[in-house]
């Protein structure tokens, strides 16, 4: 156990996040089964998947809530498991419900976060200060958190996730249930960390906050690694290049799909059919009389790609 | 396994969790001061006074002694046990489930040991404090010529008390981690205060039955009302106190690692 007063140097690391072969079991049922995640300095890792898919155990397990049944977590270099501490020192959490300590206020709030590290944090009150300027909590700085509207209590929430100056910020849904103006204050307050050089972990339901903020998407599906890397490349190698939107119910169409073995999903009224490049070339001379829109395809349309490859 | 339960009491982390719970006690001192004041003053006035001088004189130790002297003991150890079992039970449910403040400190350098141990130190800290309380307010009736006891005793009994409320306070977080909802916090108080409190000799002396004269060896509340009792009035350390310790300590040395088991699967969902 470390309980000097000065930071450890921190270690030079490829992946400042690097777990590999992640398996956990929750009530008898593999909840995770094999997954590997790695986060570099300066990069967002967005975690995507239905509900059900593995994301919040894993980051559980990335954070040293739930121990893992195989595979390993280093965390800056340091094992989660034989370097608790020292691992726990280089990570910070924001997790999804609002879980600060309703008996202080807002800067009471971080000076007591303040108290839970060793080595301790250097100079805590000019970083506290620093944190409520830079995250605009210093207005609310003594009032107490409950009184905060829902976007000053994520920024609070993040704002005591980095207040140890962590190099790996897990951020579990940050933006869940804010409006549009607060949901943009947090999409800042990642870039700002990106910049810092932190890793940043972050889940999403949101698509376009998922495109917007993540250098690389990992997408996991019934525990396991269903695919990983940028956007495009991922939408590419799920969904396809290119998604077809047409009226629901044309029969040429719907034999012509069934004629390739494709199923299209349906969202209000409207088909939606991903095609590669030749299948549009094909689609195009098939129908050179219909009317129908094409547009490149969204992380919505992932998300419903998955949920068909799990519907039997 | 039980190594590392034991020397996470030990543990800087531990040691925070126990300072955040004395700073938000403290800010609230001048409301929190008024129960460990108000409860053994009204209890020795309406009990120990009131009752005390509509009955004859008890027999105790094979000698009559006045309600107010028996009871007084009596009161310091069931003060212990009861605010260590409040504690770590209803405060510590509310911080876990309602305030979400564990989840809070989890996601720390602080983890669930340290949480447990920090909410168990501060239960039994709390209930040493208050039983000083006590302390003063038996003084204050020893001022006035009410109670005459073996007065440079007490400080002495304060560590017995902080052991006493730690293994009570284990107790209570073996609830914490069972108890389904807050509308089931009465079980505890039917399964255990009752009668723990009720079979212990705090408040009056137990019938010559052969069974809970048994039974009772068994009960360390029992053993710290009697210890204490011997010590306090006449003066005199007896193997009451010794099987009181022991008990505790066989408490805790069981119960500390449940809890811990059952704590981590009701707040992650493991183990």
């Amino acid at each position: 156990m470390t309980t000097t007063d000065t930071p450890s140097t921190p270690v030079a690391v490829a992946n400042l996040l690097d777990a590999r072969g992640l398996v956990k079991s929750l009530g008898g049922k593999r909840v995770v089964d094999g997954v590997d995640l790695s986060c570099g300095p300066g990069e967002v890792l967005g975690l995507l998947g239905p509900n059900g898919a593995g994301k919040t155990t894993s980051l559980r397990m990335c954070y040293g809530f739930l121990r893992p049944d195989a595979g390993t977590i280093r965390i800056a270099g340091h094992d989660l498991v034989t370097e608790a501490d020292a691992a726990r020192r280089c990570l910070g959490v924001c997790t999804q419900d609002d879980t600060f300590d309703a008996d202080f206020s807002v800067r009471g709030n971080l000076e007591q976060a303040g108290r839970y590290y060793r080595p301790r944090i250097p100079d805590l009150g000019r970083r506290i200060d620093e944190l409520l300027d830079r995250f605009g909590l210093a207005p609310f700085a003594d009032q107490m958190p409950e009184t905060l509207s829902g976007g000053y209590k994520r920024r609070l929430m993040i704002a005591r996730a980095v207040l140890h100056r962590p190099r790996v910020v897990f951020l579990d849904e940050p933006t869940t249930g804010l409006d549009p103006q607060a949901r943009m204050a947090v999409w800042e307050l990642v870039a700002g960390l990106r910049a810092d050089g932190m890793a940043v972990v972050l889940t999403t339901h949101y698509m376009d906050e998922a495109e917007r903020l993540s250098d690389t998407l990992l997408v996991l599906q019934s525990g396991s690694v269903r695919a990983k890397g940028p956007a495009t490349q991922v939408l590419g190698d799920v969904v396809g290049e290119h998604i077809v939107v047409l009226p629901a119910g044309e029969a040429r169409v719907a034999a012509w799909l069934a004629a390739r073995g494709a199923t299209p999903s349906t969202v209000l009224g409207t088909w939606h059919l991903p095609l590669d490049a030749a299948g549009l070339a094909a689609f195009v001379a098939a129908f050179p009389d219909l009317r129908y829109e094409v547009r490149a395809p969204t992380l919505d349309d992932l998300f419903m790609a998955l949920a068909e490859e799990r519907t039997p | 396994m039980n190594r590392s339960v034991f020397a996470a009491a030990f543990a800087w982390q531990s040691h925070a969790v126990l300072g955040r719970h004395v700073r938000v006690h403290l800010r609230k001192w001048h409301t929190a001061l008024l129960p460990p004041v108000c409860e053994p003053l009204i209890m020795l006035l309406a009990f120990g006074v009131g009752l005390g001088s509509q009955m004859a004189a008890l027999t105790w130790n094979g000698a009559p002694i006045g309600y107010l002297t028996y009871l007084a003991p009596g009161i310091l150890a069931y003060t212990a046990f009861m605010t260590a079992f409040f504690q770590s039970l209803f405060s510590a449910y509310i911080r876990m489930h309602f305030q979400k403040s564990w989840e809070g400190q989890l996601t720390t350098m602080v983890r669930l040991d340290h949480v447990v141990w920090g909410e168990a130190l501060w239960a039994a800290s709390m209930a040493t404090a208050y039983a000083g309380m006590v302390c003063l307010v038996l003084c204050g009736f020893g001022a006035i010529g009410w109670l005459d006891l073996h007065w440079w005793w007490l400080p002495v009994v304060l560590p017995l008390l902080f052991l006493t409320a730690l293994a009570f306070s284990a107790v209570g977080l073996l609830f914490t981690s069972i108890i389904p909802s807050m509308d089931h916090m009465g079980l505890p108080f039917f399964l255990v205060i009752m009668p723990i409190g009720f079979a212990s000799s705090t408040y009056f002396p137990l019938p010559d039955l052969p069974v809970l004269s048994q039974v009772v060896l068994l009960n360390p509340l029992h053993h710290l009302a009697e210890g204490l009792r011997f010590l306090l009035i006449a003066g005199t350390p007896t193997w009451h106190l010794a099987a009181g310790a022991g008990l505790c300590v066989v408490l805790l040395a069981v119960l500390m690692p449940i809890d811990m088991r059952l704590l981590r699967r009701r707040v992650f969902g493991d183990g």
